[in-house]
This record gives structure tokens, sequence and C-alpha cells, in this order.
């Protein structure tokens, strides 16, 4: 007497899940150009390091003797595997059953995600194809019951989840209501160009609610969110977005006690770029490319941008300097100048936030002309977003590394210095409380309408208040630690990652505060 | 045929190019200014200029198509 009976009968059932929605539904799936849950987890993953959570969870079908007949499984994959040899917990919706609307089984893996990543410590990729719960409900039996009014807050565990491990999650197909609301509560995220959409509600809600008829692309494509910052990056595919998610965990510790994973660097910390020496026009109309300056003063080939698509006022992302990973914001001079927008304020702050979650140094790039300006600013609450960005920096306790490399004005400027933060400035640095072009205007009002030639009047005040704001005297009051070559910038900031290394461990586990979406 | 679009409000500086000129990817067609800041537009393909929407001195808006290029 042997279990042998019941041991076929887990195999058989394993192999009955494996079939997902059925070789028609994976047809159609396939045929719409979008890869299964599972393609999908294994091609994130390094080859045949899947560890799956729950592989028989789902819904038996019998006949009148008990015997199964066939398993419908729960219609959300989950598990361990490891991606670049670290393992992670991974985890996302099959829609070749019921369109990804959770089955009971499909909800309570799919629930477990956060849960599991929270408590192994390891960080969460979640994988999305899939709306919300159905008005139908889950369709098993006693769903229907409503929940207990003492059953634990359903999103603790999601938020748990942001302030402990690194989240990362792709859309890959269309993804509405819960899983959209899981897909946004992530440190990074990205969307399938070809193939996602984001919708708190799809065209036939939209249509019913509000009269408007929009196709779901319209409603949702990569064109609205990658522009409005609902998501991070888009990607042209499934493949590139889960190759973004492995770049990002590249950079991240497996959880907030543990320092990001540093790296053999190739590349000379003393290697300086003859282009740094003119890259800023002498003609302060002029813009120059503040990504430039990111890509060579950071280690070859490292910067990971996040966000390119919205508040592009800004420029953040994830860097290395010597093998050792930061954090790097610089401005866009190209972008409504430089200037903390709404959007952009917005971004900054979870930039920061996602840094000081995971003790993450920041090197800040600053060309901070002030505030937006204007109707459309102060129709966008610029002032109170900015606000905000300016106090997360004034809250953080990473080390920063703070290069003037051109304006620094008014009360936006305070957002790119952190507390204690090291400070260098470029000869083309320019600060004070507002940029001379406005502030002389405000400020000789009538001197100027009184003179001669108004204009020319103007022009000189601007000349003479322009040299006061001259990084010299500033450097010369002790009011940056230096005043640097811009050539010099890569190995200024080498040293000064080198320095900070006995800082960093005494700031890991929780942060003050944490990220949120 | 290719729009070039404004990536955001400003008011039109100087316009280098017209109808029926021969660019190539990454010339600047023309400037904007934004917030004081000179904003050159360049060539996003090589072609010829087959409209100009935009005028010296004119305020414009985000999105605004200000040129196409064949393509």
């Amino acid at each position: 007497m042997t279990w042998k009976e019941e041991t076929d009968e887990i195999v058989r059932r394993r192999e009955l899940a494996l079939e997902q929605g059925g070789a028609e539904s994976i047809a159609k799936h396939h045929g719409k150009g979008k890869l299964t849950i599972r393609e999908r987890i294994n091609k994130l993953l390094d080859p045949d390091s899947f560890e799956e959570v729950g592989p028989t969870a789902g819904a038996g079908n019998y006949d009148e003797n008990g015997e199964l007949i066939s398993l419908d499984p729960a219609n959300f994959v989950l598990g361990f595997g490891t991606v670049d040899g670290r393992r992670i917990i991974v985890g996302g919706e099959d829609f070749t059953m019921r369109g990804g609307s959770p089955s009971p089984a499909g909800l309570r893996k799919s629930v477990y995600a956060e849960e599991l990543a929270v408590q192994y410590k390891l960080p969460l990729v979640r994988l999305h194809e899939g709306s919300g719960g159905s008005v139908g409900g889950t369709g098993g039996k006693g769903q229907n019951l409503p929940g207990p009014v003492n059953a634990p807050a359903r999103f603790r565990s999601v938020a748990e989840a942001m302030a402990t491990v690194p989240v990362a999650t792709a859309a890959l197909g269309a993804v509405a209501g819960l899983p959209a609301g899981r897909l946004v509560a992530s440190h990074f995220s990205v969307m399938s160009k070809a193939t996602a959409q984001i919708l708190t509600a799809g065209p036939a809600v939209v249509e019913r609610a509000m009269g408007e008829k929009k196709t779901k692309e319209e409603l949702g494509g990569w064109k609205v969110h990658t522009k409005n910052g609902t998501v991070d990056n888009g990607a042209e595919n499934e493949e590139a977005c889960l190759a973004e998610i492995r770049r990002f965990l590249s950079f991240m510790p497996d959880n907030i006690e543990q320092l990001a994973p540093v790296i053999e660097c190739d590349d000379p910390i003393e290697r300086t770029d003859e282009a740094l020496l003119d890259i800023v026009p002498k003609d302060r109309r002029q813009a120059f490319d503040m990504r430039r300056i990111i890509h060579t003063v950071m280690d070859e080939n490292s910067f990971f941008e996040m966000g390119a698509g919205y508040g592009r006022s800004q420029i953040t992302g994830l860097a290395r300097l010597n093998g050792q990973v930061v954090g790097v914001w610089g401005n866009n001079c190209k972008f409504l100048a430089g200037s903390m927008t709404t959007d952009g304020a917005q971004k900054a702050r979870r930039f920061m936030e996602l840094c000081e979650t995971f003790s993450l140094p920041i090197v800040s790039l600053v060309d901070e002309p002030g505030f937006m300006i204007g109707s459309q600013a102060e129709r966008e609450a610029t002032i109170r977003h900015g606000t905000a960005a300016v106090l997360t920096a004034a809250m953080t306790t990473v080390p920063w590394a703070s290069v003037m490399i051109r304006r620094s004005f008014g009360v936006a400027q305070a957002a790119h210095y952190g507390p204690e933060g090291f400070v260098l400035a470029w000869p083309s640095a320019e600060s004070g409380p507002l940029p001379v072009e406005g502030g002389v205007a405000v400020a000789f009002q009538r001197e100027i309408a009184a003179a001669p030639d108004p204009e020319a009047r103007r022009k000189e005040l601007e000349e003479e208040l322009a040299a006061k704001q001259s990084p010299f005297p500033r450097a010369e009051a002790f009011g940056v630690h230096d005043l640097i070559d811009p050539r010099q910038t890569r190995p200024e900031l080498c040293r000064w990652i080198d320095r900070i290394q006995p800082l960093l461990p005494a700031l890991l586990g929780k942060a003050n505060f944490s990220i949120r979406p | 045929m290719t729009n070039v679009e404004l990536e955001t409000g400003g008011s039109v500086w100087k316009v280098l190019t017209k109808v029926g000129d021969k660019v190539a990817a990454g010339d600047v067609l023309f400037i904007l200014e934004v917030m004081k800041m000179e904003v050159p537009y360049e060539a996003p393909v090589a072609g010829e200029i087959m409209a100009v929407h935009i005028a010296e001195g004119e305020v414009v808006e985000e999105e605004q198509v200000a040129m196409e290029i064949s393509g």
C-alpha cells in the first residue's frame, strides 16, 4: 500500500494547472501578440529558477463519483525566482481565464504577493494584465457574502511592501481597477506600448457614466500615461518592459535592511571629459543638455532614467559612481527652462522618497530657475507641490552631493540640496533669490521706466546684477565646499561616494517617511 | 510626413526654415523662447519642409504642430 495513486493525482493536477485557460484561449491570447503569464515569468527570471507558490490552487470540477474531471487553476500565478542570481517574488494575472478578473483562489494568491514579499524581505515584481472584481463576484460558493468588518485592511500589505522591499510592476495588457491600483503602488512601473492600457474604468463603464465614447487606447494608452506620470516608463513591447524591470532591480537592495549592490567598475574614476568645459553656453539664454552631463559624469552606460515622459523639466534616475548606486536628479533647461512645475515637483518628491526608503545617496545637478510661473502654473497649485518637494529634501537623511551647474534660484532651489550635503559649484553657477531677468523687471520697475532708453537700462541692470550672482564671491564666503573645473566633476563625485560609505549602514531600516504612489 | 510638435508653450523667437527648404536630420528648424531660454527645435528626419504653421513673435501652445516635413 503506497500513496502512488495520490501522488499521481498531484502530478495530474499540476499538469492540468499548466493548461491555463486552455489551448484555444492561449492561441487567442498569442494571436493578439501577447505572452501568457507563465511565458512572462519565464522571460523575466533566470532560466529554470521559478519556484511556484500554490500551483494546484483553483476550482476543481468533479463527476458524480467525486472524481476530478478538470481543474480551473487560480488565475494568478505566483512564486519565487531569481533575476541575475538574486531571489525575488513574482506574480501576475492569467488573462487566458476570466480575462484576468480574479477567481476566488486567484484573488487569494494575488493578495498574497505583497505579504510574501514583506515576509521574505524580497523584491516584488508584478506583471499585470487583468481587471478588478466583477459585479457577479468571483464566482465561488459563498463568495457573495460581504467581508467581515474586522477583516485586515486590504491595502495595508500593498503599502507595507512599498516601505520594505523594492516593488517593480509592468502593465503588459489592459489593466483596470484593482490591478491598476497595485500597478501604480510601485517604486518603478513600466507599460508596454504595443499591448498595454491602464484604466481606472474601461470604455463601457465610462460611456455609461460619463457619456464619453473612447477606445481603451484613447482612455489609457501609453501616450496618456507616460505623460501624466501614472507609469514611470513606456517600453516598446513586453520583452522591453521585462528588461527595464531587470535593469531597475540591478540597482536595488533586496530590502530596506540592506545596502544597494556594489559592482566592479572598469570606468576610471579619474576620467575627465573635455566637452564639459564648454557644455554650458556663456549666453544665459542658451540651453544645454543635462543628460549629456549625467551620462559623462556617471559610470559609463550606468544611467537608468525613470519618468522621462512626465515632469519633463526634471530628470530623475538611478546610476553608479565607481560601481556604487546613486539616485541622480538634474534639471532639464530645454523644457520650461528646467523650472519646478507641479508634475516635476511630484516626480522629484517621489524620487527623493525612493532614495530615502532604500538609503541611496543622491547626486543633484542643479540648474533651477525657480517654480514655474504663469496662470497655468497657478491653476496647478505649483507652489504647494513645489514646496512639498522642498520639504521632502529638507527631511531626507541620505547623503547628498549637489553640483551647481548653472542657475539656483528662489525657494525651489532648496529642493536640490540635502541637509549637510556636499556642495560644489561650476564657474557657470549663478544663484540668488530670483533670476536677474525677472528680478530686475520687478525691483527696478520705476528706474527702468524713467530711463531715457528703458530697454537699455534694463539690460545694463541685468548685467550688473548677473555679475553679483557669480560663484566666486560665494566660494570666498565658504558658501560652497569648492568651486571646480567642470571636467573634474566625475573624479570629485567618485571621491565623495567613497567618503560617505561609512555613513550608509546607519541609515538602514525603516525610513522616517517612505514612498507613496 | 512628419509633424514637428511643440513640447511646451512659449513664443516663437526665430524661424530658420521656410516651405520648400531641404533639411537634414538635426538641422535647427526654429527657436522658441520659453521662460527666457532659447529652445531650438531640430528636424527629427531629413526631408523637405512642406508646411510652416508658426511665425516669429507668435505665442504658441504645447502640442501645436509647428512644421511638417516630408519623410
